[in-house]
């Protein structure tokens, strides 16, 4: 086992048993006690009939608690699947059956909301009180020897995460243990990610990003400490009290963060300790880079690109941030990024083709989806036997070989960092008994990526009251997934030939009527 | 009930959707019938609809995720008291 983060658990719990691994509101463990946490976990769940290879699920809050659960199905041999505790459970239920689930953990409070999945898999409480009825893994551990059976090898599964994608329902990224602790090993490398940082950490540990700052602070020795971030004045307390060096977010962070509605706390509105930030999830724009120097002053700025197929892809030196503010900056260590025409040979500089990306970062493919996985996951002639990433994505190089996001090919929305299926927005909103017919689709918003905008026709063909749809659909979706805007159509134009609604006239009528530019302005490459 | 908490409770139900019970002494966040974006919405609400200035010490969690610590906040504020 030697690229796993076991391995990383075990090294470092060896190496520094006493310093503090992760500190929440509610406790603190070492790494010797994390070890122990999440060893116990592993023989509970084996105690429950978890075996090598099973997918558990894990549905709770940013817990240290969640961290022994992570750490415990992976060391359990077990695959990790997570879940935005957010999700509505029609979603809950999708994940759970696509992945052939075996058990899922939950909090204690949350219970009463996925106990009607009792039937798809086995139920865990992994965090808060006991209760007769549930087995509880942190009752349970008390009584459970630490012993170590971890036995995958590192090309084995570790993994599930789910992502939307452009049709139909979320995907599963089948993620191998070498891609876990290769792709930590990387980032530490290029962030630096040290021994005596004191991570923040706002991201939570349903995907990858987040995950990542438990596989930095196991494989530096670093502390992570975990805050869910509401009032930014929190945050800064926390940054403040802990003096907090790393500070990972996303750009729908920084807009929270930096509030301009808010007063921040105090005149001393500064943190030195903090000694760089790193974004992924968007661009940054001029405002959110000027917000960040002006309360980070020391520290750097890492502008950064990936897609969950391949972890992350490309990054920009913080010291080109001023010359290159919009770039993507180039490949991370141990991976290639390539930029293909649609004969799969290299665009020139400035020529807009895919990112295509190679090397140590590429999963596994889609769990049981072998049509996406050989659209997505493809050979190519230049590299006999290896699998690279098409992304999809639309990138140009300048002619300094920097990188430039240019469109996605397909149609996701990107808000407030999770990326949105239209097909997922649209399915709820024609379930109000008075609409018809509706399209979703994003419009711009640099303060959280992208708006969810959604046209829809009626039974009357008048508009509805916004008020008791956006209710109805309060109700029914996440609150990411909420359209910002609303847009009213009395019947929608459909193309020639098969019947289907022409999205992308609708699309640009509703920019229209939204006073917007035309949404394929301003979409091209800058020279 | 003080009129304050009326109009708060309709204001939480009507951004949330949510429809259960709605104790004044629980926590907001806690309960998930508020996200960290909703709270800064009801913070914003607050000073509009009840004409007090929050000054930055007041937009914290403790004072903001349950409906009775916020009342309490707007009587502090309305009598000119310190945080």
């Amino acid at each position: 086992m030697l690229s796993t983060i076991p391995r990383f658990l075990s090294r470092t719990a060896a190496r520094l048993p006493d310093k503090p691994a992760i500190v929440s509101r509610a406790r603190t463990v070492t790494f010797a006690q994390l070890q122990e946490e999440a060893l116990a976990t592993a023989e509970c769940l084996r105690e429950l009939g978890i075996g090598a290879g099973d997918r558990v699920g894990v549905c709770m809050e940013k817990t240290v608690d969640q961290a022994s659960v992570i750490l415990g199905i992976l060391l359990a041999n077990a695959v990790l699947v997570p879940i935005l505790p957010r999700l509505k459970p029609p979603n809950i239920r999708h994940i759970m059956e696509n992945s052939g689930m075996a058990a899922m953990v939950t909090d204690a409070e949350r219970l009463n909301e996925v106990v009607g999945f009792g039937s798809l898999a086995k139920l865990i409480i992994g965090h808060g009180d006991v209760d007769k009825d549930w087995p509880n893994l942190p009752y349970m551990r008390r009584f459970m020897q630490r012993r170590t059976f971890f036995d995958r090898i590192a090309s084995d599964d570790a993994a599930i995460i789910y992502s939307s994608g452009s049709t139909g329902r979320p995907k599963g990224i089948l993620i191998s243990h070498r891609n876990l602790a290769d792709g930590a090993d990387i980032v530490a490398g290029y962030l630096d990610t040290r021994e005596d940082d004191r991570i923040g950490c706002v991201l939570s540990f349903n995907f990858d990003y987040g995950l990542n700052q438990i596989w930095q602070t196991l494989h530096t020795g670093a502390t992570l400490y975990l805050h869910d971030l509401a009032l930014p004045n929190d945050l800064f307390a926390m940054i403040r009290k802990e003096a907090i060096t790393v500070l990972p977010v996303m750009p729908v962070i920084i807009t929270k963060i930096f509030d301009r509605r808010l007063k921040l706390a105090g005149d001393s509105h500064e943190f030195p300790s903090v000694r760089y930030v790193c974004s992924t999830g968007g661009r940054l724009s001029v405002d959110m880079i000027g917000d960040l120097r002006g309360a980070f002053p020391r520290s750097k700025i890492y502008s950064m690109f990936g897609l969950t197929e391949a972890f992350r892809s490309t990054y920009l030196d913080p010291d080109k941030l001023d010359v290159h503010p919009t770039s993507i900056g180039k490949a991370i260590p141990d991976c290639q990024v390539l930029v293909l025409d649609e004969q799969g040979n290299e665009c020139a500089p400035n020529v807009v083709g895919e990112l295509v990306h190679r090397g140590a970062t590429v999963t596994k493919g889609y769990w049981h989806d072998a049509e996406n996985t050989s659209r997505v996951f493809r050979p190519h002639p230049r590299f006999p036997g290896e699998t690279l990433v098409f992304s999809g994505d639309r990138v140009y190089r300048d002619d300094e070989g920097y990188l430039y996001f240019v469109a996605r090919a397909d149609e996701m929305i990107k808000t407030k960092g999770f990326r949105v299926s239209p097909t997922e927005v649209e399915s709820e909103v024609v379930r109000h008994p008075d609409v018809v017919d509706a399209v979703a689709f994003a419009v711009p918003n640099i303060a959280i990526g992208e708006d969810v905008a959604c046209a829809y026709t009626s039974k009357h063909g008048k508009p509805l009251s916004e008020q008791i749809l956006l209710h109805f659909l309060k109700s029914q979706l996440p609150n990411h997934m909420v359209p910002a805007h609303l847009v009213h159509f009395e019947s929608f134009p459909i193309t020639g030939n098969a019947g289907k609604l022409d999205r992308k006239t609708i699309k640009q009528a509703a920019f229209e009527r939204l006073g917007l530019a035309p949404p394929e302005a301003g979409s091209g490459p800058r020279a | 009930m003080r009129n304050e908490l009326v109009v708060l409770t309709d204001y939480v139900r009507s951004e949330s959707g949510y429809e259960g019970p709605l104790d004044p002494e629980s926590d907001l966040l806690d309960a998930k019938i508020l996200d960290s974006f909703s709270i800064v919405q009801l913070a914003m609400f607050v000073q509009e609809r009840f004409g007090v200035e929050l000054e930055a010490e007041d937009l914290t969690r403790a004072n903001l995720a349950t409906l009775s610590n916020i009342v309490a906040l707007i009587d502090r504020r309305k009598a000119g008291v310190g945080g």
